[in-house]
């Protein structure tokens, strides 16, 4: 088979495959909390943006109501343009087995600084230890990669990069690898 | 968390005390540069000879695939994300040609399907047998160590017929695998993966079966069901648990689902338990393959045909597979550009390592390589 | 730039050559002569036939086998041949080196690799020479905040403990460096050095792996003695004594493992707790605490400290021969005719030509000697042979798992043998009247 056309632009929701089970889920988080924005619905996968304000109350329904029990990823990403970092919670659930095919993205944005100093700066987002406690590396590492300061994580210290790293966090867009 | 009581500071006679707490604690740096730490620090507190404090420091390989990732095409980020688990490497990439496919909306051809199965279980073996090798030498057992790194030369032989490399394949493309089989290929297989099979029966003897194994790993760093699954642990960690999760049965990828095989899973958590998964996940892999063997169309393409700096669309993926070492999740953020935005890896090791402290605080010192090596945890994979 | 000899002539070389001998000439006669004819002053010479011996008459004596042989077997009775060469040190560091041979083939064999293989043309025989060369050449490292008097002589008093442990294992009949009355007393004394000396190495290389490596062989090590010591005991009761040449003198017709198997059995497990064997090598547990008390040696102090433990495992393996196994005794195997054949008819090196007839003193060792010694041999060889096969089998045990096995298994086990020792000779199966 030819995939000449694979280029094109994907189509981001394929009504057609989402099963019930999907748009329930959907449901219940847009019908709970008002400000919460869904941002896809794919066949297993559900993407929630939400306020940072909010991210602790959404996080709990999930997992009190929705059964979500463990934080698969949590990577942060950096949009220089909008000025802020988004950090992307990917939750499964091992312990209801109706949902263990299913991943919700819950993604949450905090305010970017241009000259960032790490935990003394804006880039402030509230721990979502308490509520899964598989996030505390997770979040450890986005906080050395990113300079996403986790209010509330016990633990803000540094996990992979060497004790005398001088530079900015360098998942940053603006830290640029040499000669790229 | 610990289990261990510190002794109360007491008086026992009007002016003599008892020595305080930190006196008797004595600071280990087990790492980097340890025979029993592998590429990383553990920065261990004893009291006499238990654990009461642990701190694992990785990144002493950290090599920043992420953001080398976000400087290359989808393409020639092939050879550097295999690079963190150069055993598995198979299955490190396979998520990132799950991702791919799916951003690209790529169809794969049914054999190559059958032939990454193939590769896949192949090089989980070879891990597990690394693995395995080491987990023997932790626990001071010369002939564990030898046997297992000797097997997987079988192993190696097969992958290196099938893909022309002993360790870093490069094998999986998006849209398929890199090459085709080579004639006769179907029968050494069959026959290595016999005899290795047969090898595989006698570590039992030697090995699981060994009542001191047995007395220093059975009751030693207990992960309940509950905090498994509350740590997030994957892999042989969660079903050593009694958490039956195991992505090629819960979320089939390629052909998986139409393969025979069964998942293991221990009610125990403890290091025995951990220990044994692997190696009964061996078995399950020696039967995929044949039967994948059996089941595997016999001709067509292997690959799809991409352009030349193929372009993702604005969207995201998050796809996972399960490896050696549990699930292996990518997030691959897609802009518009021929180079992901973002490349979020998410290793099992990373994700085990959390349960570390929780189990080795309270532990003997002399259990830390059994309940530490028993997390199936691979530092360099860790770190990426 | 690494090249080897980067300007190498032939010319170079043959001055290099001439050099040295030049130099080795001139030192020899400055220094070497001097200090030989010093020496020959105050050096007291043998009275051998009512005249004194001086150097020149030796060297004659030895060119002639008649005045050779008894001056051999004279120096063969001395305490410098006893401690230096066949019961003593030589004899015992050649069974170590054969013992470290074996090792390492044989754990190889079991592993399905080959092992030593290229150094020395025939299976690798000459790897121990290249690692002593190797352990000889490095340099040796003193941690900077060392206790250094001690750190410097825990590796020589490891190797001369190990020595004197030697010492009191006898080999044949009469063949023995000390041979004293409380031997086996003094076997637990010379023990009793051992974790004395790894606490030593472990304090004074002031680094927290080999500390713990020290205390641990510290608990290993003297809660193993007590089973060790009780173990023994039954032996002592039935024999009545406590020198061993007595006691191996009095298993001529059956050696003491067959009464007490379960007093052998504590003996063993012991003994490669002692010897820090696996499974029992928790203070050099590698993957715990690096190489444990030994983590800070380096060079020929760590091949000093390796030496004294194989000489150990030498040791203990004849002493659990000389105790159970019975010894030198055994059958003769050691063909005496012909050499009674040479005493009365001399040697015929050509027919008709060249008789050496008469020569006094020719049996230089007894054939009870020689007999003795390839029984004791074999036992050891074998005794040791099971000392190094749990290697391959076995994964190393816990600390607190080795303690209880020491203090609530094999002390019960010991006693359980003493009331067998006890039920023997009160039940007159043993002693005066029984078969002995």
């Amino acid at each position: 088979m030819s995939s000449a056309d694979s280029t094109e632009i994907v189509k981001t929701d394929d009504s057609s495959l989402t099963s019930d089970l999907d748009k329930s889920l959907s449901d219940s988080i847009s019908k709970k909390f008002s400000n919460v924005e869904i941002a896809y619905v794919k066949p297993d996968r559900i993407r929630v943006n939400v306020k940072k304000e909010e991210i602790i109350a959404v996080a709990s329904f999930i997992r009190d109501e929705l059964h979500f029990d463990h934080a698969e990823s949590v990577g942060g990403v950096d949009y220089p343009e909008d000025k802020q970092i988004e950090v992307v919670y990917h939750l499964g659930s091992y312990t209801d087995p109706s949902l263990s095919k299913h991943i919700l993205a819950l993604a949450t944005r905090a305010p970017r600084e241009d000259v960032p100093r790490p935990g003394n700066d804006s880039t402030i987002l509230p721990s979502l230890r308490d509520i899964f406690p598989s996030v505390s590396f997770h979040e450890r590492e986005c906080f050395e990669m990113l300079g996403v300061y986790f209010d509330g994580h016990p633990d803000n210290r540094r996990l992979l990069l060497p004790e005398d790293w001088a530079d900015i966090p360098p998942l940053r867009k603006d830290f640029r690898i040499k000669g790229r | 968390m610990s289990s261990h009581v510190y002794p109360k500071e007491k008086e026992i006679f009007p002016g003599l005390q008892l020595e305080k707490v930190d006196d008797r604690i004595m600071t280990l740096n087990v790492g980097p540069q340890h025979p029993g730490s592998g590429h990383m620090r553990i920065i261990l507190k004893v009291d006499g000879d238990y654990i009461v404090h642990c701190d694992p420091d990785p990144g002493y390989v950290h090599r920043g695939e992420e953001k080398m990732a976000e400087y290359r095409n989808y393409i020639t980020n092939i050879p550097h994300l295999e690079r963190p688990v150069i055993h598995d490497s198979c299955n490190i990439l396979y998520p990132y040609c799950l991702g791919v496919e799916e951003l690209l909306g790529l169809e794969v051809p049914e054999r190559a399907k059958y032939l990454r199965v193939i590769a896949a279980e192949l090089n989980r073996c070879v891990y597990t047998q690394y693995w395995l090798a080491i987990y023997g030498i932790f626990l001071g057992h010369s002939t564990m160590f030898m046997w297992p790194m000797g097997d997987r030369e079988l192993v190696i032989d097969l992958l290196d017929k099938m893909t022309g490399a002993r360790v870093t394949h490069a094998y999986f493309v998006p849209g398929g695998v890199r090459n085709d089989l080579p004639p006769n290929f179907e029968d050494v297989c069959l026959r290595q993966v016999n005899y290795f099979e047969k090898r595989l029966k006698e570590y039992a003897d030697i090995f699981y079966d060994n009542p001191i194994l047995i007395s220093r790993t059975k009751d030693t760093g207990i992960l309940s069901r509950e905090d498994a699954i509350k740590l997030g642990t994957t892999g042989s960690v969660l079903r050593a648990s009694g958490v039956d999760f195991d992505i090629r049965k819960k979320e089939p990828y390629d052909v998986y689902e139409e393969l025979d095989f069964q998942t293991n899973v221990l009610k125990e958590g403890d290091s025995y338990a951990r220990s044994k998964i692997p190696w009964l996940d061996m078995f399950e892999s020696c039967r995929i393959i044949r039967d994948a063997l059996k089941k595997m169309p016999k001709s067509g393409s292997v690959r799809v045909k991409l352009k030349p700096n193929p372009k993702g669309g604005d969207t995201e993926v998050y796809r996972r597979v399960e490896s050696g070492r549990g699930s292996l999740g990518m997030h691959i953020i897609s802009r518009g550009k021929p180079q992901p935005y973002r490349l979020k890896i998410s290793v099992g090791s990373f994700r085990n390592l959390i349960a570390m402290p929780h189990l080795l605080t309270g532990e003997m010192l002399g259990n830390m390589p059994a309940v530490y090596w028993s997390l199936n945890y691979w530092p360099v994979e860790a770190d990426r | 730039m690494s090249v080897i000899a980067p300007k190498f002539r032939l010319g170079y070389l043959i001055k290099g050559i001439t050099d040295n001998i030049f130099w080795i000439i001139v030192l020899m006669t400055l220094i070497g002569i001097p200090v030989v004819q010093i020496v020959l002053i105050y050096i007291d010479f043998p009275v051998i036939d009512g005249e004194i011996w001086n150097p020149f008459r030796v060297f004659d004596a030895m060119t002639h086998p008649e005045r050779a042989l008894p001056l051999v077997k004279n120096f063969m009775q001395t305490d410098l041949f006893k401690i230096v060469a066949f019961p003593g040190f030589g004899f015992a560091a050649l069974i170590a080196a054969a013992v470290i041979f074996v090792e390492r083939k044989m754990l190889a064999k079991l592993q399905l690799r080959v092992g030593p293989f290229y150094c020395g043309k025939v299976e690798g025989i000459l790897q121990l020479m290249g690692d002593g060369l190797k352990l000889i050449s490095k340099e040796i490292i003193i941690p900077a905040k060392a206790d250094k008097p001690i750190f410097w002589a825990v590796p020589v008093l490891f190797a001369a403990t190990a020595g004197a442990f030697v010492a009191l294992i006898p080999v044949a009949p009469g063949w023995v460096v000390a041979d004293i009355d409380l031997g086996l007393l003094a076997v637990f004394a010379v023990i009793g050095f051992f974790p004395i000396i790894t606490v030593l190495a472990g304090w004074s290389s002031n680094s927290k792996f080999p500390f713990i490596g020290g205390i641990r062989a510290l608990y290993q090590m003297v809660s193993f003695e007590i089973p060790l010591i009780l173990s023994l005991l039954g032996i002592v009761m039935l024999t009545g004594t406590l020198n061993l040449s007595e006691i191996v003198e009095s298993q001529v017709n059956f050696p003491w493992i067959i009464f007490m198997p379960i007093g052998a059995i504590v003996f063993f497990i012991c003994i490669l707790a002692e010897l820090e064997r696996i499974p029992f090598d928790l203070p050099e547990a590698e993957s715990e605490i690096v190489a444990g008390w030994l983590t800070e040696l380096s060079g020929m102090m760590y091949g000093l400290v390796q030496l004294g433990s194989y000489l150990k495992l030498y040791a203990f393996a004849g002493l659990f021969v000389v105790l159970f196994l019975g010894g030198w005794n055994g059958p003769w195997v050691f063909p005496i005719e012909p050499i009674a054949e040479v005493i009365t008819d001399g040697i015929v090196i050509m027919p008709d030509a060249l008789v050496i007839k008469d020569i006094p003193g020719l049996p230089l060792f007894a054939g009870e000697m020689i007999n003795g010694t390839i029984w004791f041999v074999l036992k050891t060889a074998a005794v040791i042979f099971f000392i190094l096969l749990p290697r391959g089998v076995f994964p190393r045990v816990r600390i607190d798992l080795l303690l209880k096995i020491g203090w609530y298994k094999l002390i019960v086990l010991a006693f359980v043998n003493i009331f067998i020792a006890l039920a023997l000779v009160y039940s007159g199966i043993i002693g005066p009247g029984g078969i002995m």
